[in-house]
């Protein structure tokens, strides 16, 4: 299997006032096609700048980011949106549905920013997304009518319904309590399994850790370990959670 | 576009207390448009009635005759040639018909009064017929004994006569000689605002009797078209076919025949020469009120709209604000910047125009509400509006206007939030705090 993501000595900096603050530094790192990869670290350690990057919603400061094969620094504006459109899919920690959409809209939506379907086909491919992720009874509720799970479901639909090569998931289970985070990460290993969709996401739990084929570990800026066996991190202990800033909503119930 | 379009629709409804405050502004200044609008249209189309009615033709064919080139009267000299060959050369003319012109004192044992004196053939003068409101005696009396006067409201309370009694006319005539001649108060009329003040009538034969006119004159022949618009066409073919039948005619000035007197007794010529005017040279003059009126007008909704399209700017800037990283989500799912302005331009779309719609309802509703209950007006209004009770004209043209400018200016109001919304980055709109 080929790389689908790249990072080659990539640096990110924010400015911050007057001040420089560096984010990534000196990151290389490779993913291949159907990986289901862990970034953990600590807050601040840059797993979100990492995952922006890859998500071409942010560019490097230095270095080079190959997404399917694509520098994301020579690309416009335009083919960047095209390329999340067609290659990526997110999922976030708020899951940031559209409040006055319902779950089949929501989830229908980036079909109608393709344009390549039909209304028949789009709404075949909702349809078993929806029965597949659980919420075929759900279809015509907003997201306040449904649970932190349930709302986390529909952004996995709406992140899978263009069949992407590369899922980004930005902690995907902080928001949701020890049960329902771990079905959606069983939903995302069984996605990942039938479909080889590469899962990218960052968490700080280390029950999430331990379903990825590898970790990826971050501390300020930096890749710390890369291919750490996900069952070394299952326990949730030592440097991991010492770093943690506030709990895991997931390990909360442990 | 189709689901755009539901974002913004079902947005708009989310903030229901914002929509509805923003859309009662839009609303307000789209039925102030609509009723100004309409008020303009009734001046308009009353000055048009009435002016056309009391004051002029559609198209004039008049002149000045001179004795000597220091002094001219408003005379057209050969009348039944010269109105052979307007009917020849306006055949589209719905009727034509002769009027004489004067200026003089009337007199009557309390006061004195000066006006316009304007001969009329009252019998076949629909136009004039028409508009008056005769309050006391009848406008067949000018025609009865041939020696009448027809004046207004205020001017017969003024001269303290009622109808029956008599009064005299005292006009100068040629070579500063004055002539008197005693009339009868045939008929007195309801005032007409600014078109009554100076003007009364009275019957063609006084004023071929008071200035000594010879049988073959006349004062003006006033042309009445189907079409008021097409005047300057029947201006412009009056000119040239009078030119080609071997009449003089004056160089064509866009004014009233009474400001022309200066201006012939300057000039170096004796005879008789045509003077061919529309509707709109000789009520020049009284156009000011309407100028007046738009300006006025204008400001007033200039200021509304003003207002109401920073309003829509400033809610757009804090519908932008909240829903910051609704946008970074979006552009992360792949919308691009076009769509992104293009959803929050809707929203703006889909207010202006509703509400600017039910302005424009309310705005006419309310229009034909006043229209129907004839409200009277004060007497110096009467004036500006030249008529005595409000009358307000709701046209399809200033409708249409309204419906279209209220949207344009509000979304063009919404489009610099909206394209900051569109060019933010979608880093920096998912990492929004709000």
């Amino acid at each position: 299997m080929g790389d689908v993501v790249v990072l080659e000595n990539v640096s990110k900096e924010y400015p911050l006032g007057k001040l420089v603050v560096p984010a990534l530094k000196d990151v290389s790192l490779s993913i291949g096609a159907g990986e289901f990869v862990s970034i953990a670290g600590p807050s601040g350690s840059g797993k979100t700048t990492l995952l922006n990057l890859v998500g071409c919603v942010d560019t490097p400061t230095s270095g080079v980011v190959r997404v399917d094969g694509l520098d994301i620094g020579r690309l416009s504006e335009r083919e960047l949106t095209r390329l999340r459109l067609e290659k990526l899919g997110f999922i976030f920690q708020s899951f940031n549905l559209i409040a006055v959409l319902d779950t089949f809209q929501n989830v229908e939506f980036p079909l109608l920013l393709q344009g390549k379907l039909s209304h028949r086909e789009r709404r075949d491919v909702v349809v078993e997304l929806l029965e597949r992720v659980g919420l075929g009874k759900h279809a015509r509720h907003r997201p306040n009518e449904l649970s932190g799970g349930q709302r986390q479901r529909v952004a996995i639909a709406r992140a899978l319904v263009t069949r992407p090569r590369i899922v980004l998931a930005d902690e995907p289970t902080a928001n949701l309590d020890t049960g329902t985070g771990a079905s959606i990460v069983d939903l995302m290993k069984s996605i990942n399994e039938t479909q080889g969709t590469t899962f990218i996401f960052s968490t700080h739990d280390a029950r999430v850790m331990k379903h990825a084929d590898r970790v990826v570990r971050l501390e300020d800026g930096r890749v710390v370990s890369n291919g750490d066996d996900p069952s070394a991190h299952a326990a949730g202990t030592g440097a991991e959670l010492a770093h943690r800033e506030e709990p895991a909503p997931y390990l909360a119930g442990e | 576009m189709g689901r755009l379009l539901l974002i913004a629709a079902r947005n708009l409804r989310q903030n229901r207390r914002r929509t509805a405050l923003l859309s009662a502004a839009v609303v307000a200044v789209t039925m102030l448009l609509v009723l100004l609008g309409s008020l303009g249209n009734g001046i308009q189309a009353t000055l048009l009635e009435a002016g056309t009615a009391m004051i002029t033709g559609h198209v004039n064919v008049g002149g000045f005759f001179k004795i000597t080139s220091g002094m001219g009267s408003p005379v057209v000299v050969d009348a039944a040639r010269t109105l052979a060959d307007v009917k020849e050369l306006a055949p589209e003319a719905s009727r034509i018909v002769q009027r004489r012109r004067g200026f003089g004192k009337v007199v009557s044992e309390s006061d004195t009064i000066q006006c316009a004196l304007t001969g009329i053939d009252a019998t076949n003068d629909e136009a004039l017929r028409g508009i008056l409101r005769i309050r006391e005696g009848s406008l067949d009396n000018l025609d009865a004994d041939g020696h009448s006067i027809l004046l207004f409201e205020k001017q017969a309370e003024r001269l303290n006569v009622s109808v029956g009694d008599d009064v005299t006319l005292s006009s100068q005539v040629v070579r500063g000689q004055t002539n008197a001649i005693q009339v009868r108060v045939g008929a007195i009329a309801r005032d007409m605002g600014l078109l009554s003040i100076m003007s009364s009538y009275v019957s063609l034969d006084v004023i071929r009797d008071l200035y000594q006119l010879d049988p073959d004159t006349t004062g003006v022949i006033l042309v009445y078209l189907d079409d008021p618009e097409q005047a300057g066409d029947v201006k412009a073919r009056l000119r040239e076919g009078l030119l080609a039948r071997n009449h003089r005619l004056m160089e064509d000035e866009p004014d009233a025949f009474y400001h022309k007197f200066q201006q012939v007794a300057g000039e170096d010529w004796t005879g008789m020469k045509l003077d061919v005017t529309t509707w709109e040279d000789e009520l020049a003059n009284i156009q000011w009120t309407m100028k007046t009126f738009d300006t006025i007008s204008s400001l007033l909704i200039g200021v509304l709209l003003v207002i109401v399209v920073i309003g829509v700017m400033n809610t757009m800037w804090i519908t932008v604000r909240d829903r910051t990283r609704e946008i970074g989500t979006l552009r992360a799912i792949g919308m691009g910047r076009f769509r992104v302005l293009v959803m929050f331009l809707l929203e703006t779309v889909i207010l202006s125009v509703l509400s600017a719609l039910a302005g424009v309802l309310l705005g006419a509703g309310i229009a034909e509400l006043l229209n129907s209950l004839r409200i009277p007006v004060s007497q110096g209004f009467q004036i500006f509006l030249m008529s005595d009770t409000l009358r307000l004209v709701v046209s399809p043209r200033s409708l249409l206007l309204a419906v279209v400018v209220v949207p344009l200016l509000t979304t063009f109001g919404a489009l610099i939030p909206a394209s900051r919304a569109a060019r933010l980055r979608p880093v920096t709109a998912m990492q929004h705090a709000g």
